[in-house]
């Protein structure tokens, strides 16, 4: 699992690329943390390269999301393929996200 | 006639002035009857007194008649044994005689031939009345030779006076001729002999005439008789001397007769009722001195009992009319004095229709039908309030009854109404029925599919109606709120009993069994509480173990025990409440438990287990038992087949050994997407079957066993084709991940909690996922239904 996170005009892109399996979340933790401090603006979440996500992912975006909701910053969910959509879609993750 | 009955009937003053007419009838029926017996026995002896008295003087005046005849003869005789050879004289005293006794008839008197000489052959001097004056002439003569004569020759040859038979004596004077008799007696001079004899005749007409003249009644006459029966004096003159009292009994029998005349002839007296040519009458007889004669007044009876007769038809018909009238009067003076009860009547009709607001007539009386009135207007008035009152306990009665009508369809809609059968699953089918005593009840049966495990149980709230309803609706609601998080029965009880025991105020209690059956293994667990146990019906039929556990409700500390049986593939469990064993017929006998038993033998020798068979089965025998007495109790069945088919045909088998740690996942996503690959499912399938069974295990792994201990996790996937299994297998304490609440994904991102989505992947991506503990072991199974190669 790789992240890669850049800060352009107020809104700050990670690029998440590999799986983000139960230990890879661990290990990402860090990361989301830094994303929270961004929470304030835009977070894009680029997921193009993301191929997999466990809960444990899930519950990372959801906790970033609520930062982001508290100080009133946006996240945005960018190219999911079709399996992550699908898991999404069960979990009710659509509706909470900004989907492009 | 029927008409008039019924006339009669529908009247009551008709009816009761019969009855007094019919009464008054009656009286003067038996009163007169009694006095008139008495009077006609008074008339009759009256009548008989009478004509005893009237044939008394008859009878004196003829014997009178005869006596002076007697007299005279002897006078004349006398005269004429003073001058007997002064022929003379003889004129003189025949003459005298006659003179002295106008009502003779004639006399004559008589002499031997030449007894005066110069005479000749012939003298007698005979007198008798032509008209007014009296002609005596000389008698005898060659056409008369009267010494040959009846009346000259019997007292000669008698020797003594004596009354000739009546005979007719031919007057050649005058041509005439009378029916007389005559007393004669011989002269006899002093030497002894006789020179002739004294005839002194009675007409019997005029005698007849004598008699007769005196009626006791109007149709009354008299007879009669001489010696032989002839009759000297009948009413009828052809009669006289021609017929005696014998002769009419020659052509017709009539002892009555024969022993009057033999009577008459003896010279009897006395009196006899009779028929005398047709009449009744009576006959009334007497002997007429020494003449030999007998005479009788008949007297009929018509005559003696006319006036009574008359007096008796002129009383019947003034009675007949009088009662008549009294009917008449008593029917116009009923009816008048009941037009206020007809009144009344009709009154009461119309009260009786529906309206009670009729104005009741005030009769301004004082006698019963006052009183009934009055009592009548007030019970009117009751009846109006009354009504009232019925009408507001009606409505509320109504209300009350929709009210449970609501309640019971709520109730009934709390019950799974959708039974699923061997169209529907392949691993169990389920039937139940309840049948509440009243419109609502205690009873309860529940059921529901929650991985692969069928979560039931069936229960009897203590008591019946509404506050059995509501404690039973707690109940059910109770065990599906705690059996979705507890996947073992005693834990759901006793959870269920601590809740209900706490909130149980009214000290009801329910006893309960809930049992889990785990469907692809057809293990089932399950927990007791009070009720009764079960029965199996698969190879033969026998009762489900059960530990003595008390009733939810009672007591909330109470630890309830677990129990675990295997229920093979075709057995039925029937779950019953004891409203079945309970049931009463009309002599309140109970269905009892033997019943019960054979029903479910019969049912299954006849191959006739299955859930919906056996409880139409156990229904149908509870009717016929309990016929139509009232139900008595609640009653609920449920049955359960295990139906499922376990020898699959494993295609495929692989496993994998893990250690407790998260940090192993990326193999475990290899193991499972060889699986998938094996499986020939895409990169979604994979990926999802990669999430699912990611999220099972890491829960596993974070949960069964404490922080720090190591274990092992075993995964192992089985295919037969048809489906593919996951079993996660660890040796750690027990923990059910199934049991977590499910996930609402219709929440906000500020409401949403961070955790659970792991459980909640899984039950989205997989059909089932089944926890149970074996042998110390926790066992997750998780299945997906293939279609065609993918998922």
């Amino acid at each position: 699992m790789k992240i890669t996170i850049e800060t352009t005009n107020g809104t700050t892109t990670a690029h998440l690329e590999g799986r983000l399996d139960t230990p890879a979340s661990t290990e990402v933790t860090p990361y989301f943390d830094q994303l929270q401090e961004h929470a304030d603006g835009t977070v894009i979440l680029d997921c193009t390269e993301l191929s997999y996500i466990a809960s444990s992912g899930l519950r990372l975006f959801l906790a970033l999301r609520k930062v982001s909701m508290a100080k009133g910053g946006k996240v945005i969910v960018k190219n999911i393929n079709d399996g992550i959509r699908q898991v999404f879609m069960m979990t009710g993750f659509l509706n909470m996200f900004e989907i492009q | 006639m029927n008409k008039a009955f019924a006339f009669v009937r529908g009247k009551l003053s008709v009816k009761v002035s019969l009855w007094v007419v019919f009464f008054a009838a009656i009286i003067f029926n038996i009163a007169l009857g009694w006095f008139f017996y008495q009077a006609r026995d008074a008339v009759r002896s009256e009548a008989v007194s009478r004509a005893t008295q009237i044939l008394d003087k008859t009878s004196l005046r003829v014997e009178g008649i005869l006596n002076r005849v007697e007299v005279a003869s002897n006078m004349t005789k006398w005269l004429v044994l003073r001058h007997p050879n002064k022929a003379d004289s003889m004129f003189v005293y025949s003459r005298g005689m006659l003179e002295n006794n106008p009502d003779f008839y004639n006399t004559s008197i008589a002499f031997e031939p030449y007894h005066f000489k110069e005479r000749g052959r012939y003298f007698s001097a005979y007198t008798r009345h032509i008209g007014d004056s009296i002609r005596t002439t000389q008698g005898g003569s060659e056409s008369y030779q009267y010494f040959y004569m009846d009346w000259y020759l019997m007292p000669k040859l008698l020797d003594k006076p004596c009354w000739t038979e009546p005979y007719i004596d031919f007057d050649v004077a005058t041509n005439t001729s009378e029916m007389v008799t005559s007393y004669c007696q011989s002269i006899k001079d002093e030497e002894g002999k006789v020179i002739g004899v004294i005839n002194t005749s009675l007409s019997l007409n005029w005698l007849s005439q004598t008699i007769s003249a005196v009626k006791p009644y109007p149709n009354s006459y008299s007879i009669m008789i001489g010696r032989g029966g002839t009759y000297f004096v009948h009413p009828d003159s052809t009669k006289i001397t021609c017929q005696s009292i014998f002769t009419q009994t020659m052509e017709h029998e009539d002892t009555a007769m024969v022993a009057l005349g033999h009577a008459m002839q003896r010279g009897e007296e006395g009196m006899k009722h009779m028929t005398v040519n047709g009449t009744d009458s009576y006959v009334f007889y007497k002997p007429l001195g020494q003449t030999g004669c007998s005479m009788a007044i008949v007297c009929p009876e018509s005559d003696i009992f006319g006036g009574f007769d008359r007096l008796r038809r002129t009383v019947t018909i003034i009675i007949a009319v009088g009662l008549l009238l009294m009917l008449f009067f008593f029917i116009r003076i009923i009816t008048s004095e009941l037009k206020p009860l007809r009144r009344l009547a009709k009154e009461a009709e119309t009260i009786a229709s529906g309206r009670f607001d009729v104005q009741m007539p005030d009769f301004q009386r004082v006698d019963e039908i006052g009183q009934l009135s009055h009592s009548f207007a007030g019970m009117q008035q009751s009846l109006v309030k009354y009504i009232e009152e019925l009408k507001d306990t009606t409505s509320q009665k109504a209300s009350i009854e929709r009210d449970l009508q609501v309640a019971s369809s709520i109730q009934m809609g709390m019950l799974p109404e959708k039974f699923p059968t061997r169209d529907d699953r392949d691993d169990v089918q389920l039937f139940a029925s309840l049948t509440p005593a009243k419109e609502v009840g205690g009873d309860l049966f529940d059921f529901y599919f929650r991985d692969e495990k069928l979560f039931f149980c069936i229960g009897d709230v203590s008591g019946k109606g509404v506050p059995a309803s509501l404690f039973m609706a707690v109940t059910r609601s109770t065990f599906r709120t705690v059996s979705a998080h507890e996947s073992m029965p005693d834990r759901i009880v006793t959870i269920m009993n601590r809740t209900i025991a706490d909130m149980n105020k009214n000290h009801m209690f329910v006893t309960l069994f809930v049992g889990v059956l785990d469907l692809p293994t057809g293990r089932l667990h399950y927990c007791n509480a009070g009720h009764d146990a079960p029965l199996l019906v698969g190879d033969g039929v026998g009762e489900l173990p059960c530990d003595a556990n008390i009733p939810v409700g009672f007591m909330p500390t109470w630890k309830y025990t677990l129990q675990e049986a295997h229920i093979f593939t075709g057995t039925t469990i029937f779950l019953f409440t004891d409203g079945l064993t309970e049931a009463e017929d009309a002599n309140h006998a109970q269905f009892q438990m033997e019943r019960v038993n054979d029903v479910a033998e019969n049912a299954l020798a006849n191959h006739q287990h299955e859930p919906r068979q056996i409880i139409e089965r156990m229904t149908d025998a509870v009717h016929q038992f309990v016929g139509d007495a009232e139900q008595s109790d609640d009653l609920t069945m449920m049955a359960i087949q295990y139906i499922k088919q376990q020898d699959e045909e494993v295609r495929m088998r692989k496993s994998i050994v893990l250690p407790n740690d998260v940090k192993v996942v990326p193999q475990l996503t290899d193991f499972v997407t060889e699986v998938c690959e094996t499986m020939g499912f895409d990169d979604m399938d994979t990926m999802k079957m990669n999430v699912a069974i990611e999220e099972a295990v890491v829960n596993v792994m974070n949960y069964a066993y404490p922080a720090g201990e190591h274990g092992d996790v075993t995964v192992e996937a089985v295919t037969n084709g048809m489906r593919l299994k996951f079993t996660i297998i660890d040796s750690g304490k027990p923990f059910d991940p199934t049991v977590q609440a499910a996930v609402d994904t219709t929440l906000s991102a500020s409401e949403r909690p961070i955790g659970g989505l792991g459980i909640h992947l899984v039950r989205q991506i997989m059909d089932s996922i089944n926890y149970e503990r074996i042998n110390g072991l926790n066992v997750l199974t998780l299945r997906k239904k293939l279609n065609n190669n993918s998922i």
